[in-house]
């Protein structure tokens, strides 16, 4: 009985004392803005991102090596941020082998930028508080 | 608890931006094009070649000055060549944690190579070449791929051997370091980096 009355009392002084956040500006602006979170935030997937804003191209095999992932998974991320016009792939053949290269849009960049400004906004807010 | 929270939530943040920044880092340093070591191979074989004709002979050493001369401006040249690297990367991490992993020994051999011929050891110059470019790339592997770390171990040894073969075999051992392993590493890294998917 004491020990649940001194953790009430502990409870009651912490949220007392509770500092108040600053606010954070949204990640996503507009409700169409919204996907973009769930897209980018996959490690997989902002690791593509990141890697594609300072390559001008990368292909799936220079992809695969650098996250260490399967065909299938990287297939899968790619084919995401494809289908939200992140990025653009461009499919030939070379040697008669399959040959994809992946490049960055302009949506994309600016879909990482606001990602990259929304983490820097949360850690400026947290050491704010 | 709630400032528990608040540091889980930076550390997250923090720990979201080094994972982005590292994605970046490690796709630069593969950006190390095959014909950047093609290229420097070639002039390497090129100056084997020309300092094994007989006239030429005694001035091997003047010959393989130019030679890295040359292969170091054709390289660097090639290197910087992709739009994506050069804007983003002089001067930035990968590239500075490169050169700063290679000068040292190439600094170092400069020091030898001085060293060597006002002391009549000629005959180590190959070798000590060749040890201390390897010992550079192996050092300078850190930023780039793991070929550039082998390509480094390779040169050791061939220095390592070069050192204990005798005065006529020297130029020879230049030309399967400088130009072999460069141009045959080259050529896998351009294969590799050339996106073939199985």
């Amino acid at each position: 009985m004491a020990a649940k009355a001194e953790a009430r009392k502990t409870g009651a002084a912490a949220k007392r004392k509770r500092p108040k956040l600053a606010a954070v500006p949204a990640a996503a602006a507009t409700a169409d803005d919204a996907k973009f979170d769930r897209l980018i935030y996959e490690r997989v997937r902002l690791g593509i991102m990141s890697a594609l804003a300072v390559r001008e191209e990368l292909t799936f095999t220079e992809l695969k090596a650098l996250f260490d992932v399967s065909d299938g998974n990287l297939s899968a991320h790619a084919r995401k941020l494809e289908e939200a016009s992140y990025l653009t792939c461009t499919k030939s053949f070379e040697d008669r082998r399959p040959r994809s290269v992946y490049r960055i849009t302009a949506l994309g960049r600016n879909a990482l930028h606001r990602y990259l400004d929304h983490v820097e906004a949360v850690i400026k807010a947290t050491r704010r508080s | 608890m709630q400032s528990a929270n608040t540091v889980q939530l930076d550390s997250h943040a923090a720990a979201t931006l080094r994972y982005i920044r590292a994605s970046m880092e490690s796709a630069v340093s593969l950006a190390v094009p095959g014909s950047t070591g093609v290229a420097s191979g070639i002039v390497g074989l090129l100056a084997a070649v020309v300092s094994s004709v007989p006239a030429l002979r005694p001035h091997w050493l003047i010959i393989w000055l130019l030679a890295a001369a040359a292969a170091a401006g054709v390289g660097g040249a090639l290197l910087l060549r992709q739009p994506s690297l050069s804007s983003l990367t002089i001067g930035g991490a990968p590239i500075r944690r490169f050169f700063i992993g290679l000068l040292p020994s190439l600094f170092a051999g400069a020091v030898m190579t001085w060293v060597l011929w006002t002391n009549a050891g000629e005959r180590m110059i190959p070798g000590t070449w060749l040890l201390l470019y390897g010992c550079g790339l192996v050092a300078a592997s850190a930023a780039t791929t793991r070929a550039i770390g082998i390509l480094g171990a390779s040169f050791v040894a061939a220095g390592l051997l070069a050192l204990v073969l005798p005065q006529a075999w020297q130029i020879a051992m230049l030309g399967v370091g400088f130009g072999g392993l460069h141009i045959v590493f080259g050529y896998l890294m351009g294969r590799a980096g050339h996106g073939r998917e199985s």
